[in-house]
């Protein structure tokens, strides 16, 4: 993967993002942790896993948890209508996929134009970037996983 | 600088498998101080870690070699003879320049730890002219330096301590000196050819990393998957066909390699254990042999790592508390050398390593008794067990005490993590043991943790994975539910199976897959068993592979699954242990019974199930009218049956198997006797025994242990039947229970206590 900091003729620092669609709302994660997109992609149910986690992916023989950034997002259930795409992040050397509607594209921005989350419910939500016509909202992959990890318990005492 | 990194990395790899061999090396010289082979090759070693740490400048580490390869020159040139102090004096000297070798891993330095003391006893070895004396000057000199010393280097204290004491007692056994031949083979021996030494595999093998290797290894089961996926799609064109069915060999050949690069000789553990039991034995002042075998043995390099911490236990255990004192042993009639056996082999996908000692054994009595004290059983029920399921009491946390019986003090201390340890890899143990004769313990691994044998189930649509080791039975579930009634009791269902009430879970409720009112009427029931805890997962069906080609091999129902780790998200559910790739690409979850165990609470549901069936009617009764019976067909064509609860197995054998003693008819299974009983005989139905042809196959239905080693022999098994109706106790020959309708006509049923005694009374000729 080719350097994420690139430096412009201004002397401004440079960084990529990787943009999705979920519910038609643009959300982005650091492009240098995505390591790659997958069209399709069966996903086997795990019974009794926080709702979003939505099962395991078998990525080449590796094993990746899956998780629903629509659920996890708390966004309503995907229509039938929508084929999920699966986004894989390296979050300190384990993969996860997370499951988007849409991937858009990989943009370059500058970190300083992001501005703070004006809304500071959703901890998962580093920042805010305007774009041409619609907010980027910055997405930090760990602290999905973070959050994941401290309701992961929760369902077990079904039974 | 990276370059050196690299170098010390690459230098340390070797010393630290140097200073192995030097530990296998010193032990042998030990035995055969006059092997200048051995005596080179230790001084070799010793040389070649003098001259990289020079290089390297770690100057103490450099010095101390420097004392030892002197003193070993001396012994090259056959100024001494090698003798048990000097070997206590060179082990210590491996063991600090281990230290020194472990803090260069760990900081890069050398440390503080500079061993003067170890220094001036190596120096003064050197001086000495006689043997007998250097351990009197080392002494001195140690003991000027060891007060100053102590605070700064508590490895090297730790690790002397226990060699000091017996190494001063054993002083008086003096070797004969080393006669002139000796040395002069010796001088010539570093001019000889590296190839000459033996177990050399420089060329034949590499270092790689494991990671690597288990990368390769995922690699390939993905390729499997194409295969198959290949395979189904490609049948049209000959010319494609054959191509796929060369890749399909080819890949399955790949995947055997594959596995096999994982898979390491047992050596690598067992080359460890002279070192162990040498310290140990003479730590203890006893003389112990360590008899090794099957050191070839291959097994996952993983587990190899995980069974070093028992096993060392295990053999400590054997040497401290299984051998005898040599008083005792002299007193008993035993030589005066302990013999331990470290023995492995491969047996039906687990390796076996056996542990052995011909020491004092351990009272089976004082266990029960103990087990009793401790409340971990009822008097009652540890008199009906078997031996081997009373020395599994040893391995409960705590169980052996200080005020224990001394039969058996100190044995238990540890066994508990021994124990832990062992199943935390998917293995089991056992011992067993005769008072006076010596004692055994048997460790069963799998062959690999990546691999494990396992049922695949499904339940509400879900594919899962149930490892076959926790597996007891199973039951099939019919839609009448006459054969095994599961009882509804305040949502904790119980399964009756023979005599007992099992409590079982609804696999599927109870993972939330699906609404309750859709599920199906049959089903099977999977009676697993963790710990002591016995309970039954229902489940819809059992899956059988589908195609050979799969990832998994069928044998009898059950798959080799490749075990994948699950995600840190996942894995503090513990209800999962780990997930497989099926071969059509998808991914099946491997239960945790153990976990399961916990979150449902099973030993809560055990509870109440021993409730109810305490007030179901008449529970000693043997005889129930829903009890099962197995039917068979004695010699004479006769029917007879045996209640199924008294029946631990069925074995077959041929006629000519059967080794008639002067008053007895014995068959040999598992390098047991187990005596056989004609039913013909106690039932005078005949009076005498039929000379059969030889080749005639029998079935031993083999009885519960509690009866000891003995078997009824019949001619065929007819079925397992239900009981009916009353038992009429109308026939009253001995060796029956009475008359009952089973499956449909009235049949002698026997009652196997009787027969047992009777058996004692009256051998069979």
């Amino acid at each position: 993967m080719n350097s994420i900091m690139n430096t412009s003729e201004d002397g401004t620092d440079q960084k990529r993002c990787c943009t999705f669609l979920i519910e038609n709302t643009c959300f982005a994660v650091e492009a240098d942790c995505v390591t790659e997109v997958l069209q399709r992609g069966v996903i086997n149910n795990v019974p009794l896993a926080s709702p979003a986690i939505s099962g395991l992916l078998n990525l080449r023989g590796r094993i990746v948890p899956a998780i629903d950034l629509r659920i996890f997002l708390e966004f309503p259930p995907a229509p039938h209508t929508i084929k999920h795409i699966s986004l894989i992040v390296d979050i300190s050397n384990e993969w996860y996929c997370f499951l988007v509607d849409k991937l858009l594209d990989v943009k370059t921005y500058a970190p300083h134009q992001v501005s703070p989350p004006t809304n500071n419910s959703s901890s998962v939500l580093t920042g805010v970037l305007p774009d041409s016509d619609q907010l980027i909202h910055f997405l930090s992959p760990e602290k999905i996983l973070k959050n994941l990890l401290d309701i992961r318990t929760e369902s077990l005492s079904v039974g | 600088m990276a370059d050196n990194e690299e170098f010390i990395s690459e230098f340390l790899i070797e010393a630290s498998e140097n200073l192995d061999q030097l530990d296998q090396d010193l032990v042998a010289l030990e035995k055969n101080p006059h092997d200048p082979n051995r005596l080179a090759s230790i001084f070799r070693t010793i040389h070649t870690i003098k001259g990289t740490c020079g290089f390297f400048g770690f100057t103490k580490l450099s010095n101390l070699s420097h004392h030892g390869e002197h003193l070993l020159g001396l012994l090259r040139d056959g100024k001494f003879t090698f003798n048990e102090q000097l070997a206590s004096l060179l082990l210590e000297l491996v063991d600090a320049i281990r230290t020194f070798l472990s803090s260069i891993e760990s900081t890069g330095k050398e440390g503080d730890a500079a061993f003067p003391d170890l220094c001036q006893k190596l120096d003064a070895a050197c001086l000495s002219t006689d043997t007998p004396s250097v351990h009197e000057t080392a002494e001195r000199t140690a003991a000027s330096t060891a007060s100053t010393n102590q605070s700064n280097q508590p490895d090297n204290q730790i690790v002397s301590a226990p060699l000091a004491e017996p190494v001063a007692s054993t002083t008086p056994n003096d070797l004969p000196e080393a006669d002139n031949s000796t040395s002069g083979v010796s001088s010539d021996i570093l001019s000889r050819p590296e190839s000459t030494r033996s177990g050399n595999t420089f060329d034949s093998t590499i270092r790689v990393d494991v990671q690597l290797l288990d990368t390769i290894v995922d690699l390939v089961g993905e390729l499997v998957l194409a295969r198959n996926q290949l395979r189904t799609t490609a049948t049209d064109e000959p010319a494609l066909l054959d191509a796929v069915n060369r890749i399909h060999t080819v890949t399955g050949e790949l995947q055997e390699v594959a596995m096999k690069t994982r898979m390491a000789p047992i050596d690598q553990l067992f080359n460890k254990f002279p070192r162990i039991v040498r310290d140990v034995a003479s730590a203890c002042d006893k003389k112990v042999n360590l008899h090794i075998d099957g050191s070839d043995t291959e097994l996952d390099r993983t587990l190899i790592e995980k069974i070093r911490d028992p096993l060392t236990h295990l053999i400590r255990n054997a040497i401290d508390h299984g051998i005898e004192s040599k008083d005792m042993r002299s007193v008993t009639g035993k030589p005066a050398l302990g013999e331990i056996s470290l023995r492995a082999f491969q047996e039906s996908g687990q390796v076996t390593i056996e542990v052995s000692d011909d020491g004092a054994g351990i009272s089976v009595d004082a266990v029960r008794k103990k087990a009793v004290e401790k409340g971990l059983v009822t008097d009652d029920v540890a008199s009906a067990m078997s031996d081997e399921r009373i020395f599994q009491f040893i391995f409960e946390p705590g169980f052996s005490t200080a005020n224990a019986v001394t039969d058996i003090s100190g044995r238990g201390v540890g066994m508990d993590v021994v124990r832990t340890n062992i199943e935390s890899i998917g293995g089991t143990i056992d011992i067993s043991s005769q008072r006076g004769i010596g004692t055994v313990v048997r460790v069963r691994i799998p062959l690999t943790l990546a691999i494990i044998p396992a049922l695949i189930i499904s339940s509400g649509g879900e594919r899962l994975a149930i490892p076959q080791p926790y597996i007891q039975e199973l039951v099939a579930l019919r839609k009448n539910g006459t054969s095994h009634m599961i009882d509804g009791l305040e949502g904790a269902p119980v399964l009756r199976l023979r005599d007992r009430l099992i409590p079982v879970v609804y696999l599927d409720r109870w993972l939330g897959l699906r609404n309750w009112e859709k599920r199906p009427t049959s089903g099977t029931v999977v009676v697993v068993k963790v710990d002591n805890h016995e309970f039954g997962l229902v489940v819809d069906a059992v899956t059988t592979s589908e195609n050979q080609h799969s990832h998994a091999t069928e044998t009898t129902g059950l798959w080799f699954i490749v075990v994948k780790a699950i995600s840190s998200l996942l894995a503090p559910m513990g209800i999962y242990s780990g997930a497989t790739v099926m071969g059509d690409g998808s991914v099946v979850l491997i239960l945790d019974l153990r976990g399961i165990t916990m979150a449902a609470d099973i030993p809560a549901l055990t509870r109440r199930a021993g409730d109810l069936q305490s007030t179901s009617e008449e529970p000693q009764d043997v005889v129930q009218e829903s009890s099962r019976y197995l039917v068979c067909e004695t010699h004479n064509g006769h029917r007879v049956a045996v209640p199924l609860n008294q029946v631990q197995r069925l074995e077959n054998f041929l006629q000519s198997e059967i080794d008639a003693t002067a008053d007895s008819c014995f068959v040999k299974r598992n390098g047991e006797l187990t005596q056989l009983i004609d039913p013909d005989r106690v039932l005078h139905t005949s009076e005498e025994l039929e000379k059969e042809t030889v080749g005639l196959s029998l079935v031993g239905i083999i009885l519960p242990n509690e009866l000891g080693n003995k078997a009824l022999a019949v001619r065929r098994i007819i079925d397992v039947e239900t009981g009916h109706g009353q038992l009429e106790k109308t026939a009253m020959k001995s060796g029956l229970l009475g008359t009952l309708l089973v499956g449909g006509s009235a049949t002698e049923v026997m009652d196997v206590v009787a027969v047992s005694q009777w058996s004692e009374e009256n051998p069979l000729l």
